[in-house]
């Protein structure tokens, strides 16, 4: 089974963030790492090799040449191959001039040359949130796709694969879907494994293939302004004995809670 | 001295008899006799021998430090110093036996020549009969020490020497006691009897008797551990630096082609007598490790597999899995080497300090680690998501950065810049686990008291200590290139540090990635302005010596002279190089519960039997395992940093003050 693994460069979880001189986007550090519902769907490609005992995990991500060091990671951690779509890190096709559709379109022309059995990503990624990249893929790949997945059953040369999805309030839902196919894979399904040094060293004789991007298309949408949430409500401290701010407290929750 | 003298001249009327005359046949009997001892043995050496010389050579090994080596060798193997140190009665039993041998060297040299007619000491002279009346004396003293341990080992059986009767040892110690009876005999006998030349006969084939036997068992130290105690690594707990040429796939002890011809003359020296075993604090609180059978299980695998072997050392064994993957009549070394017993270690160190022949435990164990971390063998829940905290948020309690800024904020702790004289580390206890934030406060407010400057480095990682003694080469590499880059950009001169693990890590383990800039721990600190530290009155303070400061830094008076500055200084019953681990090193803090008893409540007891009411702490592990260990117990006793305890003293001083100055 061959299974492409598209996975986000996105900056570090501590990473300061502060809004852009011009208002529409955000500077953050040169601290990076692999948007983690990615490293989840990077781990369940990663399970279900080992689990089928064959098969090919390809990883490919768009960005500046600093996204070679996810690469490197997704390699370490046990990808066989991968495909870096070289863009600027700014200006004309860069990653923050094309919108989800232009970012799918992209992807989409490094996955048709691979023609994988399956293809994966994450839910959605740290920074942006908006959990549409794998669907539009999906859609412009012509592939049937599940979102929110847990865990993936295969069983080698099979044209059809069982999936695990995540609902509501702790319900699961399982699918049965010809592939190829599209999945995307929530975070929290896999024990995530942990990079080796034995990983690195094999990585280095690893071929990354490095893309050119199709040309963008301008922007179906616009970012009109970033901005620091606001304070809306400060904290108050109640003070008083025990039983008045018992009191106190039940009268704020039926006032403004409802209770 | 008159004594001695009076010994030597009445022993002087005995005297040494040797046969008169040997026959041809029996010349040509004692030849061949030699010839068998002496084929055998080295038949018996030849597979040892070839697994030592043929196992890997130590990456960056050379023998430097050739006085500190000579001067090892002269105390512990000359004069016997840790043995009788460390086992005072059965240390000095060995210690005559060992002297006894160098004093039989000779006389045993010519016995054998003797019976060739070539024998060259002379009997006429005060020198020739003092010599042989010395050794006489001496053949006493190896027949009661001998007859000592025998009974010692058969009888009352230590817990450490295993619960298999060695049976070797019973007919070793028996040839030892019979060649010192023989030779004892012909003190007795005239020169011409039948008896005599019986007894001569007796001496020298248990002497021929023993020489084979020693290579197939741990008598194999005689011969081994003198060059072992001499050749073995520089450094406490040294963790050699892995074979990063291109061609070489080096990720620490994964199988017998990664073992080291150190790591394999340290398993042959072994002598199983346990002292690893007695003061582990794995292997006496229930756990698979037991540091003896580490060292014995590389001695079989070698003997089994050799050192080009493939397979790999460590049996993997997981929960609940009987028969665990390579675990085997055939692989018998999977007894002994399991995965379970190698992920058990807190790195305390207390085997390596306790070994007697040079064994080095860690290098060892931390070896085996890396192997199966480097490699992904090892799974774990705890460890994956240590390794991961520590990748991505560089802290291994998994915080976000941002509580530490937040904290530095909080107690206006100075950002350093290059101005202060000290660089005040956090490291992650300090930086984000309330207990350590307290005594990081407390110490800043004694450095404040002292008037020395300090500041915090804006941006702090880990230093890798957990990942490095759990094997985790990348982890530990990254981070300790982070942390010379970050003192670098800072312009750090001088750091102190309220963590051992921190000092050690930094101090030592960083030197394979560059020099980082001085560093020591806040005891070492406070005790050179002890003088100017006020003297408080806190009761009986119980002092835990950290592993970290103890065995790994050498570190034992100045937090000491510390806790005396604050209260009554009371030692435990094991104390300094003797201390008992609290259970939290070796990244064992991070994994899950441990089976067995836990290793922190053994020693609470420990140090509460003392009847102090505190418990005195110089590291920020032990601090919290002590108050998890004490906190469920009836009489909880306070448990603080020496930092902290200082720091009360300060503050009873400051109220004091003020009480004056309102009176």
């Amino acid at each position: 089974m061959k299974i492409v693994v598209a996975v986000k460069q996105v900056p570090e979880r501590d990473a300061p963030v502060r809004v852009a001189a011009d208002g529409r986007g955000v500077d953050t550090g040169d601290a990076w790492t692999m948007n983690e519902p990615d490293a989840y769907a990077l781990e369940e490609a990663l399970q279900l090799k080992e689990r089928l005992g064959e098969g090919e995990v390809v990883v490919l991500s768009a960005g500046p040449e600093r996204v070679e060091s996810t690469l490197r990671e997704a390699l370490a951690k046990g990808a066989d191959r991968a495909l870096h779509i070289v863009l600027p890190e700014d200006g004309a096709g860069s990653l923050a001039q094309r919108d989800t559709l232009g970012v799918a379109q992209m992807l989409a022309e490094a996955v048709r040359g691979e023609s994988p059995d399956l293809v994966l990503t994450g839910l959605q990624s740290d920074d942006l949130g908006a959990g549409q990249t794998g669907v539009v893929l999906a859609e412009l790949l012509g592939l049937p796709h599940v979102t929110l997945v847990l865990s993936v059953e295969a069983s080698a040369g099979a044209k059809e694969i069982r999936v695990k999805r995540e609902l509501e309030d702790g319900w699961f839902q399982q699918i049965e879907m010809p592939v190829p196919a599209l999945l995307t894979i929530q975070s929290g399904g896999n024990r995530l494994r942990y990079a080796t040094l034995m990983g690195i060293k094999r990585a280095r004789s690893k071929e990354t293939k490095q893309m050119d991007a199709v040309a963008a298309n301008a922007r179906h949408d616009e970012v009109v302004r970033v901005a620091m949430p606001e304070r809306t409500r400060q904290t108050e401290m109640l003070t008083g004995a025990a039983d008045e701010i018992a009191a106190k407290l039940v009268e704020r929750l039926k006032a403004e809670v409802g209770i | 001295m008159a004594i001695g003298i009076g010994e030597v001249v009445a022993l002087a009327s005995f005297e040494l008899a040797e046969p008169l005359h040997f026959s041809i046949a029996e010349m040509v009997a004692l030849v061949v006799a030699c010839g068998l001892s002496l084929g055998i043995f080295a038949w018996r050496m030849r597979p040892i021998a070839k697994n030592i010389l043929h196992a890997k050579k130590d990456v960056g090994f050379s023998l430097t430090h050739v006085g500190r080596r000579v001067w090892e060798f002269v105390s512990e193997v000359l004069c016997q110093s840790k043995v009788i140190q460390q086992r005072p009665l059965p240390g000095l039993a060995h210690a005559f036996v060992f002297w006894g041998f160098l004093a039989f060297a000779l006389v045993t040299t010519n016995h054998v020549l003797t019976g060739l007619r070539l024998g060259v000491l002379q009997h006429t002279g005060v020198v020739g009969d003092a010599y042989f009346d010395f050794v006489g004396l001496w053949a006493l003293l190896v027949a009661v020490s001998i007859a000592g341990l025998f009974v010692r080992r058969f009888f009352v059986r230590p817990r450490w020497l295993g619960t298999k009767v060695s049976i070797e040892s019973g007919v070793i110690a028996g040839l030892i006691f019979l060649l010192m009876v023989s030779y004892l005999a012909a003190f007795t006998l005239p020169a011409d009897s039948m008896a005599l030349k019986a007894w001569w006969w007796v001496h020298t084939l248990t002497l021929l008797a023993f020489l084979p036997i020693i290579p197939g068992t741990k008598h194999l130290h005689l011969l081994l551990s003198p060059l072992t105690v001499f050749v073995k690594r520089d450094g406490f707990s040294d963790i050699p630096k892995l074979d990063e040429s291109e061609t070489v796939e080096d990720f620490g002890l994964l199988a017998g082609k990664d073992v080291t011809q150190l790591v394999a003359l340290q398993a042959y020296s072994c002598v199983e007598c346990g002292r690893c075993t007695e003061h582990c604090p794995a292997a006496n609180t229930g756990k698979v490790l037991n540091p003896k059978e580490i060292a014995l299980g590389v001695r079989e695998y070698l003997k089994e597999f050799g050192p080009a072997s493939d397979k790999p050392l460590l049996n993997e064994l997981r929960e609940g899995d009987e028969n665990p993957s390579n675990s085997s009549p055939d692989n018998p070394a999977a007894n002994w080497l399991s995965m379970e017993a190698a992920f058990e270690c807190t790195t305390c160190g207390a085997c390596e300090f306790q070994c007697p022949v040079g064994v080095q435990h860690l290098p060892i164990i931390v070896g085996l680690r890396r192997g199966a971390v480097n490699t992904g063998a090892w799974e774990d829940k705890y460890g994956t998501k240590l390794f991961l905290a520590l990748e991505k948020q560089g802290n291994a309690l998994g915080m976000s950065a941002m509580e530490r800024d937040k904290f530095v904020e909080r107690e206006q702790l100075p950002i350093f810049d290059g101005t202060q004289e000290y660089c005040l580390w956090l490291g992650c206890m300090g930086g984000y686990d309330p207990k350590g934030r307290e005594i990081i406060a407390d110490f800043a407010r004694v450095m404040r008291h002292l008037g020395t400057s300090f500041g915090v480095l804006k941006k702090e990682k880990c230093t890798g200590d957990p990942a490095r003694r759990l094997g985790n080469d990348l982890v530990f590499g990254s981070l300790a290139e982070q942390g010379l880059k970050a003192f670098e950009q800072a312009k750090v001169k001088k750091i102190v540090a309220i963590c051992p693990h921190c000092v050690r890590t930094i101090a030592t383990d960083w030197r394979e990635y560059g020099v980082a800039p001085e560093i020591e721990h806040h005891s070492e600190f406070m005790a050179r302005y002890a003088h100017l530290l006020p003297q408080g009155d806190g009761g009986a303070i119980v002092y835990h010596d950290p592993c970290y400061l103890g065995r790994y830094r050498d570190v034992y008076d100045e937090p000491r002279e510390v806790v005396k500055k604050s209260g009554e200084l009371v030692e435990a019953a094991r104390h300094r190089e003797r201390s008992f681990c609290c259970g939290a090193g070796g990244g064992l803090a991070f994994l899950g519960e441990e089976p067995g008893e836990r290793v922190s409540n053994v020693r609470a007891k420990e140090l509460l039997a003392t009847g102090a009411t505190t418990i005195g702490t110089a590291c920020p592990f032990c601090n919290t395992m002590f108050r998890d260990a004490t906190a469920a117990g009836e009489a909880s006793p306070a448990v603080l940093d020496i930092a902290q305890l200082t720091a009360r003293s300060l503050v009873n001083i400051s109220t004091k003050t003020e009480a004056t100055s309102i009176g």
